[in-house]
């Protein structure tokens, strides 16, 4: 649709422009703006210096099962769900602000950054849908994702029963194996 | 610390909290309510607020802030120096993103 307005045309594109810098896909540019898919590519192009990325996007639910996906997908749900309840803020604009406290969280305490703005995108709308929902934790009252229509009445979450295996990816082992190399070295 | 200087350190505090409440606020409303963790009719009185009222509020010999943490379990998680600080950090996140904004009586 042909954008009338240049003054809406232009809040789009400063929207379109915060969205490619935080590492949106063209898809959820398409969907959160009215623009068209030619100058979207343009902005992508000229903002990150290479051709958008082809190929559809992430549509697994069971990522958010996994443990430490969930524990950062539950962060950044609840902080959603915080501003939504409690201020103006709606849509896509919701979905940056949270996604910009999260990134905060992370830069904060040094963690490596798992979700990503278009994971997070996909998350809400998988809200939306009812394909996943949060119930709260039995142990520590609070609330993570699961995937809807199982049963949960028992629920306790990955951080108050963190499983004897999480974290410990292969990445995270020979860093430390690496680390131990150079102490012996030296 | 004598009982003059502790009233002087809570205006001291108290102003400081107010300012940067009110700074945080005009910046970014949304981000500034989670943050604070307050609810937006306080955030907008907040927000209204004059130098001249800032500084009344401010003076009183009461902190005007208080802990956010009534659970115990917040509490130890971010006073937790264990191994897995960070995790017990993004843990304590996500409780305190679950508990209801502070709002007017």
């Amino acid at each position: 649709m042909r954008n009338k307005s240049i003054l809406s045309e232009a809040r789009e594109i400063r929207l379109a422009t915060e969205l490619i810098k935080l590492g949106a896909r063209l898809q959820i540019l398409e969907s959160g703006t009215s623009l068209s898919r030619e100058r979207l590519c343009k902005l992508y192009k000229e903002i990150k210096g290479v051709s958008p990325p082809k190929g559809m996007l992430p549509y697994s639910t069971d990522w958010f099962a996994s443990w430490q996906p969930n524990i950062h997908s539950s962060l950044f749900i609840d902080i959603h769900r915080y501003l939504i309840a409690y201020t103006d803020v709606r849509g896509i604009e919701a979905i940056i602000k949270s996604y910009q406290l999260y990134l905060e969280h992370i830069a904060a305490n040094q963690l490596e950054c798992v979700l990503s703005l278009t994971r997070a995108w996909t998350l809400v709308r998988f809200i939306d849908g009812h394909l996943l929902q949060t119930v709260p934790c039995t142990k520590c009252g609070g609330y993570f994702l699961v995937h809807t229509f199982e049963l949960y009445s028992n629920h306790v979450c990955g951080l108050c029963n963190i499983p004897s295996r999480a974290g410990k990816t292969r990445k995270v082992t020979q860093a430390a194996a690496e680390t131990r190399a150079q102490l012996s070295a030296a | 610390m004598g009982a003059d200087q502790m009233v002087a350190e809570i205006k001291d505090v108290n102003l400081s909290y107010m300012m940067l409440a009110q700074q945080m606020l005009r910046a970014d409303e949304a981000a500034a309510i989670y943050r604070l963790g307050i609810s937006q009719d306080v955030a907008r009185i907040v927000e209204s607020l004059t130098s001249g009222q800032l500084l009344k509020m401010a003076a009183s010999s009461m902190l005007l802030c208080r802990f956010r943490f009534d659970d115990r379990l917040i509490m130890e998680l971010l006073a937790s120096h264990g191994k897995d600080r960070t995790m017990s950090q993004s843990h304590a996140a996500i409780l305190m993103a679950g508990q209801p904004a502070e709002a007017m009586a």
